[in-house]
């Protein structure tokens, strides 16, 4: 894969087989993004083929992404993460799911029987953190690469970050906070 | 001691998703390590550890729909006197950073500052043997104006007045060799007073009738003089005045 920079300017000129290597190299990841803050693969592969369709529906309109083709996938996924979200709460209450399944928290702590229980959490978060956590632990980018794609400075994602972390581990069962 | 936490906390999920264990994380930084526990375990269940693809045939299918739509797309020839202005304007975007404007901002004063300096320097050079009615005298006072203005020492400037006065004097007796016209300026003890005639630091004088003297001016004052040396070298007075 050549470099962003110069696959952007590519996909600026309508570049078929640029346009091309950025569905092969961008899909997985954007896909990825999307059912790690979703949680639902259908929905998350509809919507990935959406930002893709975006993308061509930009450089139709002769507004293409100018500075980043990663920072512009991962807004528009953003967007229609939350757009989603929006729809879907004014049909289903969200959490019917996610409640009906949450296990017993009693005896036996494991991590994977808190998964549900921050999920729930997870959606309870600012939409700015819940991306931000995606980013971090379900793109596992770095600090730098999310602050990148954000716009914002390093400081800011880790203040982000913490805050976002610190608010999850509030709901979590208290054998696991003090546990050591 | 909040931007320290959120840098261990940082530090610890980077050495988390290393590989490193959680106990031996928390063990690095024990004063810590009950703030950062509940953390950690949150990062680790939020982190997906094995991140499922996207089923194949729905991304090839949805793969053909966006090469059908790429296919479409018209194809785009920017002009060359286009492509030329926008990587004008994409080179002027990346300088106009504000860091990349107050870089250049410095360096063009200080630019500016040198040139003016050395000018000034070059200048002072050029005018320094100068006499009145040449094309750099007027430097020449403005340099000895500036000088006077930056002197603070009462003593100092009255030595400074006194050397740029006998520079005056030296002037005139050039201006007397070379027969030359020029408006004249210079300070001197009134030895004679005639009526018509006064001899000022051993230069004659002639007074029209129609000067006007506000002072009360009698032999053995300082006087200064500002008047016309003629090319037949008579000094006709336009304005004297006591120096107190």
């Amino acid at each position: 894969m050549e470099g962003e920079r110069s696959l952007l300017e590519r996909v600026q000129q309508h570049d078929q087989q640029a346009l091309a290597e950025v569905h092969d190299h961008y899909f997985d990841r954007i896909y990825q993004y999307l059912n790690y803050r979703l949680g639902e693969p259908e929905a998350a592969a509809d919507l990935t083929g959406e930002v893709f369709l975006a993308l061509v529906k930009a450089l139709k309109a002769g507004k293409p992404p100018r500075t980043s083709l990663a920072g512009w996938l991962y807004t528009v996924a953003r967007n229609l993460t939350a757009d989603y979200i929006k729809e879907k709460s004014r049909t289903v209450p969200l959490m019917e799911d996610l409640v009906a399944d949450e296990p017993s928290l009693t005896d036996q702590i494991h991590l994977s029987q808190l998964a549900p229980v921050l999920r729930d959490a997870l959606l309870k978060l600012t939409e700015e953190q819940q991306h931000v956590i995606a980013l971090r632990f379900g793109q596992e980018l770095s600090l730098a690469e999310t602050a990148q794609l954000l716009d914002k400075t390093v400081g800011a994602v880790k203040a982000l970050q913490h805050r976002a972390l610190a608010s999850l581990a509030r709901h979590m069962p208290q054998e696991v906070q003090h546990d050591g | 001691m909040t931007d320290r936490f959120e840098s261990i906390l940082d530090e610890s999920i980077s050495a988390w998703q290393a590989g490193v264990p959680l106990e031996e994380i928390l063990a690095e930084v024990p004063d810590y390590a009950d703030e950062l526990r509940p953390l950690l375990y949150a990062a680790t269940v939020l982190t997906d550890p094995n991140p499922v693809p996207a089923p194949a045939e729905k991304k090839a299918a949805l793969r053909a729909e966006y090469i059908k739509q790429v296919t479409e797309l018209p194809a785009i020839t920017p002009a060359p006197f286009r492509g030329k202005v926008r990587a004008i304007i994409k080179v002027i975007k990346r300088r106009t950073t504000r860091e990349a404007v107050l870089k250049d901002i410095i360096t063009v004063t200080i630019t500016i500052i040198l040139t003016l300096f050395v000018v000034a320097l070059t200048l002072n050079y050029l005018a320094a043997n100068t006499i009145p009615s040449d094309f750099l005298y007027g430097v020449k006072r403005i340099s000895e104006d500036i000088q006077l203005s930056l002197t603070f020492d009462p003593e100092r400037k009255a030595e400074l007045e006194e050397e740029f006065n006998q520079r005056r004097l030296e002037e005139i007796e050039k201006l007397i060799e070379q027969n030359r016209a020029a408006v004249i300026q210079f300070k001197g003890i009134l030895e004679t007073k005639g009526e018509n005639l006064w001899i000022v630091e051993d230069h004659t004088i002639f007074l029209p009738n129609d000067i006007s003297i506000e002072d009360e001016i009698v032999e053995g004052d300082v006087v200064e003089v500002i008047g016309l040396l003629r090319s037949n070298n008579v000094l006709v007075a336009d304005t004297i005045r006591l120096v107190r």
